[in-house]
C-alpha cells in the first residue's frame, strides 16, 4: 500500500526524471510489491505445502512402491499396486458400494433437507423447536451417533425392532445382513447430515422474493406448478452448493462406517475412503493404500470439474 | 542360560554383514557395560514409556500391575500409555517408529510381534534375561518358545490365552446336556432345542461366532486342527484349501446355514446377556464374561469340542523391548518386564484377568491353587494348555494372514460361500503375501 501511494505521488513532486532512474525506481517498487504478496501469502502456503501438496507428492511416490510401513526398504513396483486394484473383486465392490453410498446420502439428505425446509417454512406452531431439534444431529460426533444406532439396529432388542414389530414386520438383521448393512449406514448418516440441508434449504426458501408467486398465482398456477417453476429455479444455486458439498463430504465418510460396521459385514459397507484406512492400517499395504487414495482423489477432482463446468450453466442466479 | 547367550554370540558373528542387526547388538553390549552404575548413581528413577492394549477390566488390571511395579521399588517409573486395541497399539506402534518417538516397551499381540521382529525394531533380549538371572525355564516352555527365534528371545508372555468353551449351563440343562459337549456332534444335535426365535429373528442362537475383526480366525485355527487340517506349514506352505480344511469351511457354513449360530456384531456381550448359548472365547474375555454375566444365570468354561481330534491353539499377547531405545532405558523396561512376568506378577494378572500364568511357580503356587478352587472356570485353560499348540505360520506370521483368513469365514459364514471357492482365493492371497516374508526371513539369515 505504501509503496503504490509513494510511487503515484512521485512523478507530481519530481517533475522530470531520467529513464534509468525510472526503472530502477520501477524495479524497487515490484521488488516490494512481490515481498509483500510472499509476506501475505507465505504462512499459508506454507501450511498448505506441508499438509496437503506434499502429503499429495509422497502419496503419489507411495502408490508406486511395495511397503509395509515398519520396514526400512521401500521396493519399486511400479503400476502393480493399481493393477492390483482393478484386478481385485474386493476393490470393485467397494467402487460399488461408494457409488451405492454416495447416491443414497447425496439423495437422501437432499430430497428430505428439501421436504423438512418446505415443512418447516410453513407458519408451525414449535417450529423453532423442530428447527433447532432437526439440526442437532449435525452438531454430534459421528462416533458417538454410530454406537447409539448400533443399538437402535438391533434386531432382538432394539428401538427400530420394537417399532417395526408394533406394525407387524419382524427386524430385518441391519448390521449383520450384507444385503441391508449399506441402507442401514446410509440412514444414519442422512440422520446425521439433513439438517445441514433442511437449514441451508431454508434460508434459501425465505429469500425467494413473494412477489414472484404472487405473480405466478395471478398467471393462474397451482401449489405443485409453483413449487416447479418458481421454488426449484430459484432454490438451483443452493441445491448446486449442497450437492457438491454433500458429495465430497460422503465420499469422505469414515467415523460412521468405522464405529458401525467396520466395513463388514463381508465388505457390504467397505467404501473407498474406508478401504483406504484398511489397507494402510490394517494391512499395511501403504502402496496399495496410497493408489487407492489417488483413485478417491481422481474420481472426486472429476466431480468438482464436471459440476463447474456442466452443472453450474443450469444454475439460476437471481 | 549359558548355552543360549553363547548360541547368541555365534549368531552375531554370522549377522555381522547386517548393519540393522550389528547396531542392535551394539547396544545391547554397551548397556550392560554402562547401564547398571547408572542406575546407582541416579537420584531420579529411570523413566520408562509402556504401551498396552486393555480397556474395562482388563485395562484395570494394567494398570494396576504397572502402579505395584512403580510402588515395588525406586529405580525404575513406568508411565503407561493406553494405546486401544492389539490393532490399534501396532499401528500407532508403527508410526511412532517412523517418527522416532517410540515407546521403550509394548504390548504386542501373537499377530504383530513378528513384523516388528522382522523390521528389527525388538531388542534381544538374552543379554538383559542373563544379567537379571530371570529363570526362563520357569516360563511355561510352549508360550516362553514362540517368543524365540534362532536362540534369541524378543517377546515374553505376558496376557497369553487359549480359547476356551463357555456355555450357559441353564439353557444347556433345559436341552438335557449336563456337562459341555466333547463333540461338536452332540451340540449339533440338541442345537435346534437351544435355538428360540421370535418371527425370523433369532433371539437366542446355539452358538455365536465373533467376526472377522474380532479374529474368527483365531478360533478356526483350532477347529481346522480339529478336523485334522492347517492353515500351513511352518514353511509357509498354505494348506487351508486341503479336503481337511475345507471340511472344516463346510461345518462353519452349516452352523448358519442350518439356523442354529450366528455372527452377531459381538457374540461375547450378546453371551453374557443370554442371547447365544455358547462361544468359544478366550480366556483373556473370562473376567469380563463373569462379571457381564453376575446373578442372571450360570455359566462355566470347558475344553473346546473335538471334531475329529482335539484341537486348540495358544494366543494372546506378550512384552517387547523396542531396539532404538537407549541401553539404559531397556534395562529398566526389563525390570519391567521382569516384574510383570514375575510368580508374582503374573498370578496378580492371571486372577484379576482369566489369562493363563506364563509361569510353572505360579500354576503350581498355594495361592493360585486356592483361587482355583475358589474360580474353577478360571482353571480350564491352565488345564487345557498342555493339549495346545502353537498356531500356524499363515495367521501369526503372513502380515494380515488373520484377517485375510477372517474375511474368507465371513464369506463362508455369513453369505454361505462355497468353502472350496472361499479357501481357494484365501490360499492364493496367503502365498502372495507370504513372499515378502519369506524374503525377509531370507535376509536376517
Amino acid at each position: 500500500m505504501l509503496g503504490r501511494a509513494s510511487l503515484s505521488a512521485a512523478p507530481e513532486i519530481d517533475g522530470v526524471r531520467s529513464a534509468p532512474q525510472e526503472i530502477t525506481r520501477r524495479r524497487a517498487f515490484w521488488r516490494a510489491e512481490w515481498f509483500l504478496f510472499l509476506l501475505f501469502v507465505a504462512p499459508n502456503l506454507l501450511l498448505f505445502g506441508i499438509f496437503s501438496y506434499w502429503p499429495m507428492i509422497s502419496n503419489l511416490y507411495l502408490s508406486l512402491v511395495r511397503w509395509d510401513m515398519i520396514s526400512p526398504v521401500k521396493t519399486f513396483v511400479g503400476s502393480a499396486n493399481y493393477a492390483y486394484l482393478f484386478n481385485d473383486n474386493e476393490f470393485r465392490m467397494v467402487l460399488r458400494n461408494s457409488a451405492v453410498f454416495t447416491v443414497g446420502a447425496v439423495g437422501g439428505s437432499l430430497l428430505l433437507g428439501l421436504a423438512t425446509a418446505l415443512l418447516l417454512n410453513q407458519k408451525l406452531r414449535w417450529r423453532n423447536g423442530a428447527r433447532a431439534v432437526l439440526f442437532a444431529p449435525t452438531l454430534l460426533s459421528g462416533a458417538a451417533i454410530g454406537i447409539v444406532w448400533v443399538y437402535i439396529f438391533d434386531p432382538r432388542f432394539g428401538l427400530l425392532a420394537r417399532l417395526l414389530g408394533g406394525i407387524g414386520i419382524s427386524s430385518p438383521s441391519w448390521l449383520t445382513d450384507p444385503a441391508w448393512a449399506l441402507p442401514a449406514v446410509i440412514i444414519v448418516y442422512v440422520w446425521k447430515n439433513v439438517g445441514f440441508s433442511t437449514v441451508i434449504y431454508l434460508a434459501g426458501l425465505q429469500a425467494i422474493p413473494q412477489d414472484l408467486y404472487e405473480a405466478a398465482r395471478v398467471d393462474g398456477a397451482g401449489v405443485l406448478w409453483r413449487f416447479r417453476s418458481v421454488t426449484l429455479p430459484m432454490l438451483s444455486p443452493i441445491t448446486f452448493f449442497l450437492v457438491i458439498t454433500a458429495l465430497l463430504n460422503s465420499f469422505q465418510a469414515f467415523d460412521i462406517i468405522k464405529v458401525m460396521t467396520e466395513g463388514g459385514p463381508v465388505d457390504a459397507t467397505n467404501t473407498l475412503i474406508y478401504y483406504v484406512y484398511e489397507q494402510g492400517f490394517v494391512a499395511y499395504n501403504a502402496g496399495r493404500a496410497a493408489a487407492a487414495a489417488l483413485v478417491l482423489f481422481a474420481i472426486m477432482f472429476a466431480i468438482t470439474l464436471f459440476q463447474l463446468r456442466y452443472a453450474e450453466e443450469r444454475v439460476h442466479y437471481a | 542360560m549359558t548355552r543360549t547367550v553363547s548360541r547368541r554370540k555365534v549368531l552375531t558373528g554370522a549377522a555381522g554383514v547386517a548393519a540393522a542387526a550389528t547396531a542392535t547388538v551394539g547396544n545391547v553390549k554397551r548397556s550392560t557395560a554402562f547401564a547398571a552404575p547408572a542406575v546407582i548413581k541416579q537420584a531420579e528413577p529411570i523413566s520408562v514409556l509402556y504401551w498396552g492394549s486393555y480397556s474395562a477390566a482388563l485395562g484395570e488390571a494394567e494398570q494396576a500391575i504397572v502402579q505395584m511395579f512403580n510402588e515395588s521399588q525406586q529405580d525404575v517409573r513406568v508411565e503407561y500409555q493406553f494405546q486401544g486395541t492389539y490393532e490399534e497399539t501396532a499401528q500407532k506402534l508403527t508410526a511412532a517408529l517412523q517418527a522416532r518417538q517410540a515407546p521403550d516397551v509394548s504390548l504386542l499381540s501373537d499377530v504383530w510381534w513378528f513384523r516388528f521382529y522382522l523390521a528389527n525394531a525388538l531388542a534381544p533380549l538374552n543379554d538383559l534375561i542373563a544379567a537379571n538371572e530371570v529363570d526362563t525355564s520357569d516360563y511355561i516352555e510352549s508360550l516362553y518358545n514362540e517368543g524365540v527365534r534362532d536362540g534369541v528371545s524378543y517377546w515374553l508372555p505376558m496376557a497369553r490365552s487359549t480359547p476356551l468353551f463357555y456355555y450357559n449351563v441353564d439353557a444347556f440343562a433345559e436341552v438335557g446336556l449336563e456337562e459341555a459337549p466333547e463333540f461338536w456332534s452332540q451340540l449339533v444335535e440338541v442345537a435346534p432345542e437351544l435355538v428360540q426365535k421370535d418371527g425370523d429373528t433369532i433371539t437366542r442362537a446355539a452358538f455365536s461366532h465373533p467376526t472377522g475383526a474380532s479374529y474368527i480366525a483365531w478360533l478356526f485355527q483350532a477347529v481346522i486342527w480339529q478336523f485334522e487340517g492347517a492353515y500351513s506349514n511352518p514353511d509357509f506352505t498354505i494348506l487351508i484349501n486341503e479336503p481337511d480344511g475345507i471340511e472344516a469351511g463346510e461345518f462353519y457354513r452349516s452352523s448358519t446355514a442350518d439356523g442354529w449360530a450366528t455372527l452377531p456384531a459381538d457374540n461375547e456381550a450378546d453371551f453374557a446377556n443370554g442371547l447365544t448359548a455358547s462361544v468359544m472365547a478366550s480366556t483373556g474375555s473370562l473376567r469380563g464374561i463373569t462379571e457381564n454375566v453376575g446373578d442372571k444365570f450360570e455359566f462355566r468354561t470347558a475344553f473346546l469340542p473335538k471334531a475329529e481330534e482335539f484341537g486348540c491353539c495358544t494366543g494372546g499377547a506378550g512384552l517387547a523391548i523396542m531396539a532404538g531405545s537407549p541401553p539404559e532405558k531397556q534395562e529398566a523396561a526389563f525390570k519391567f518386564i521382569e516384574y510383570v512376568t514375575s510368580t508374582e506378577g503374573t498370578t496378580f494378572w492371571s486372577q484379576n484377568t482369566g489369562y493363563m500364568p506364563v509361569r510353572k511357580s505360579a500354576v503350581e503356587s498355594e495361592e493360585m491353587q486356592a483361587f482355583f478352587e475358589e474360580n474353577p472356570n478360571f482353571r480350564t485353560a491352565v488345564e487345557q494348555l498342555p493339549l495346545t499348540q502353537p498356531q500356524d505360520v499363515a495367521r501369526v506370521f503372513i502380515p494380515n494372514g488373520d484377517q485375510i483368513i477372517g474375511a474368507g469365514l465371513e464369506r463362508i459364514v455369513i453369505n454361505l460361500e462355497d468353502p472350496q471357492v472361499v479357501f481357494d482365493e484365501v490360499a492364493n492371497t496367503l502365498t502372495e503375501e507370504a513372499q515378502p516374508v519369506i524374503e525377509a526371513i531370507a535376509a536376517l539369515g
